[in-house]
């Protein structure tokens, strides 16, 4: 931690209001997209964002430093996320089932080339959504996503790094074994997904 | 080391988390061994798609 960092958080832990803004305004891109790619929702990833810097300026006072900042706030958007899971669950009647569809844009010079990218990204969305249970999804943003250090991640989520190790190689083994393998059937139904997975994570 | 150890380690390997001795013998395993070789690239290939994952605006400003 450099010294502008410390001596931002001692401000901001004595109630400084701009040194608060200055040392977690870098991290909104990061703390949204993370919490994007964890809900696929723009709304709730918009709703966890917000509640993730307000825990951060509650709680700053319990910072002590031992992890980065990155990494505590990380720590606290994957809490929230996981809080809100459960709930999403108690409060889902199972009969439920979604589908998606990709959107294919209509009015580019090159269509073919969009398609492909926009099939691309529907599917690797997708694929993380629907096929990797949360817990092997959570991983895989960490590490191939937002780039964690597998110390890092064992901080965030209160496990060994020999576990972290194994973890991140299933989760890494189950996106290509539904990449690769298509248990998704996307491709075949007008990119229509209508598996038993989509209901059952 | 069998295939089935040597593709356990990819993930680690392709993380360089590994010491250089297990390193070693995984990169000799798969310069001789044509199926780990061919997993191997489409494991690393996997990885490289995720990353490829698109950024989403942030829609406001939160601080």
């Amino acid at each position: 931690m450099n010294q502008t960092e410390s001596d931002l958080i001692a401000r901001s832990k004595s109630g400084d209001k701009d040194a608060f803004n200055g040392l977690f305004s870098q991290s909104q891109n990061y703390i949204f997209n993370f919490l994007f790619q964890l809900t696929g929702d723009v709304a709730e990833a918009d709703d966890l964002t917000q509640e993730t810097f307000l825990i951060a300026y509650r709680k700053l006072s319990d910072f002590r430093s031992e992890s980065s900042l990155r990494t505590w706030l990380g720590k606290i958007a994957v809490n929230l996320f996981r809080r809100r899971c459960r709930r999403n669950k108690r409060n889902h009647n199972g009969e439920t089932v979604n589908f998606e569809k990709i959107k294919i844009p209509s009015d580019d010079y090159s269509p073919e080339r969009i398609i492909i990218k926009a099939e691309l990204q529907w599917c690797i969305r997708h694929n993380l959504q629907y096929h990797i249970p949360k817990k092997f999804r959570i991983v895989l943003i960490l590490r191939d996503l937002q780039n964690f250090s597998y110390r890092e991640i064992a901080d965030i989520l209160g496990w060994s790094v020999g576990l972290t190790k194994t973890n991140i190689y299933r989760a890494r083994k189950m996106f290509r074994d539904v990449f690769i393998n298509g248990k998704c059937r996307a491709f075949a139904d007008d990119f229509c997904c209508t598996c038993r997975e989509i209901t059952q994570l | 080391m069998n295939c089935k150890e040597i593709y356990s380690l990819f993930s680690e390997y392709y993380d360089q988390e590994l010491n250089a001795e297990a390193r070693a013998l995984i990169k000799e395993h798969i310069a001789n061994c044509q199926n780990c070789r061919s997993e191997y690239k489409i494991f690393r290939k996997c990885i490289k798609i995720l990353k490829k994952m698109k950024l989403a605006d942030v829609p406001r400003d939160y601080i």
